[in-house]
């Protein structure tokens, strides 16, 4: 098994669906209800420690995780859901210390991505680098 | 009007149409909509109760201590809050939904219609007044898309929606604006326009991003959460 492929670079699209469509209201209520502004940014001590880097800040982590993978249907490549893999277990630790002026849970949104993830064999190695 | 075009599409009548029933419409669909999204939103949470995560008894209090500690507390959790990280996107932001709000309610032209209708008006500001406030809406306005383009992590973030639904928030500003001052002598258009943009903001409020306007309230004071305001007793139960 190489280092990031450990599920062989196969995606079971019928089982994220089935996750999606589990979680339809939490998913879609999040993505309606952002109002992409960025407030919950500085909330995220990944996000301060990281040199600002957009790719930390809370919104980011589950609109580029399970929000694309709503959008898109659960129809995505072996590529793109281990960089999703890298955002909800690298780049967060559910401190569920998140901000939102509209209250939105962040952290179980990126629970739901790291189900996905988990899913298809993609989760964070602790005992590799 | 070209008359082919006139006999294709029913011009007249369509702008008939928006003058006349499509204002009551769209009042009633926003009215209803606002109700029926917030039902919606409530089946989708339950009463809680579960003992809270951290016991009441084991929060500290921020009243103990000299006057001068309870001071300093109160100045580190706002220079901690989202005001202290973002003062001017917050006060931005404030001054804009309340221009948003307030411009609309209190201008002379919708008072004279509203007393026209039903017989009884709001209020109204100086017109000097409302070409200030509209100004303000429209420049806040203005610093959402800069902010939008510029600013790394919000670029980040945004989408092709982000903008129609600025654009369509700032419409029937823009638009009522000019009809006010006949802008390239064309009243009519403008007016039309006008009333067309508000139309569909009004429709659209319940069923969008919009809805945040109701949510807002909606997430923080019913919802149990790390930053609930009041005393919340539900949890979503999706
Ligand atoms: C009355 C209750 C309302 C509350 C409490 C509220 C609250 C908020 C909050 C917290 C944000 C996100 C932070 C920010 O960008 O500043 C926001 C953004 C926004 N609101 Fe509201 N809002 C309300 C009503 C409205 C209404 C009636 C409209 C338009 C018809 C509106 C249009 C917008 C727009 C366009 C944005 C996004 C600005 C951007 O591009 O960043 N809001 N609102
Ligand atoms: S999650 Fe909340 S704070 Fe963060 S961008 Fe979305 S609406 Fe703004
Ligand atoms: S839960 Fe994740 S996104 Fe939220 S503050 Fe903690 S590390 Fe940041």
């Amino acid at each position: 098994m190489s280092d990031n492929k450990n599920n062989n670079g196969k995606i079971d699209t019928r089982t994220i669906q089935s996750i999606l469509k589990e979680n339809k209201k939490q998913i879609k209520l999040g993505l309606t209800m952002c109002a992409h502004c960025s407030l919950c940014a500085e909330s995220c001590f990944l996000y301060m420690s990281r040199d600002l880097d957009p790719e930390y800040m809370p919104s980011y982590k589950f609109l580029h995780s399970i929000g694309k993978l709503y959008k898109k249907k659960g129809k995505v490549s072996a590529g793109q859901l281990e960089k999703m893999r890298d955002l909800v277990f690298c780049n967060c630790v559910l401190c569920t210390r998140c901000y939102c002026p509209f209250g939105i849970d962040i952290p179980s949104l990126i629970t739901l991505g790291r189900r996905v993830c988990r899913s298809q064999g993609l989760f964070r190695e602790y005992d590799k680098a | 009007m070209n008359p082919i075009i006139s006999h294709i599409i029913p011009v007249e009548a369509i702008v008939d149409f928006i003058y006349g029933p499509l204002i009551w419409l769209s009042f009633v669909i926003f009215a209803a909509g606002l109700i029926v999204q917030t039902w919606r939103y409530k089946m989708m949470t339950k009463i809680n109760d579960n003992p809270p995560l951290i016991p009441k008894k084991e929060i500290p209090k921020s009243e103990t201590g000299s006057r001068w500690e309870r001071f300093f507390y109160k100045l580190a959790f706002f220079r901690l809050s989202v005001m202290g990280f973002n003062p001017l996107l917050v006060t931005i932001s404030l001054v804009f939904h309340l221009c948003l709000l307030i411009t609309p309610l209190f201008l002379l032209a919708h008072n004279i219609m509203l007393e026209n209708v039903f017989g009884f008006s709001l209020p109204s500001f100086l017109p000097g007044t409302s070409h200030l406030l509209t100004g303000i809406v429209l420049a806040c306005g203005f610093f959402f898309m800069l902010r939008r383009i510029i600013i790394r992590r919000v670029r980040a973030i945004t989408t092709f929606y982000d903008y129609l639904i600025l654009g369509l928030a700032l419409a029937p500003f823009l638009t009522g604006f000019l009809a006010h001052q006949n802008a390239f002598d064309c009243y009519d258009t403008l007016i039309l326009l006008h009333i067309l943009s508000c139309e569909i903001l009004l429709i659209m409020i319940p069923f969008s991003k919009f809805f945040h306007m109701i949510f807002f309230f909606f997430g923080r004071f019913l919802i149990i959460n790390e930053y609930s305001l009041g005393a919340p007793k539900r949890s979503w139960q999706f």
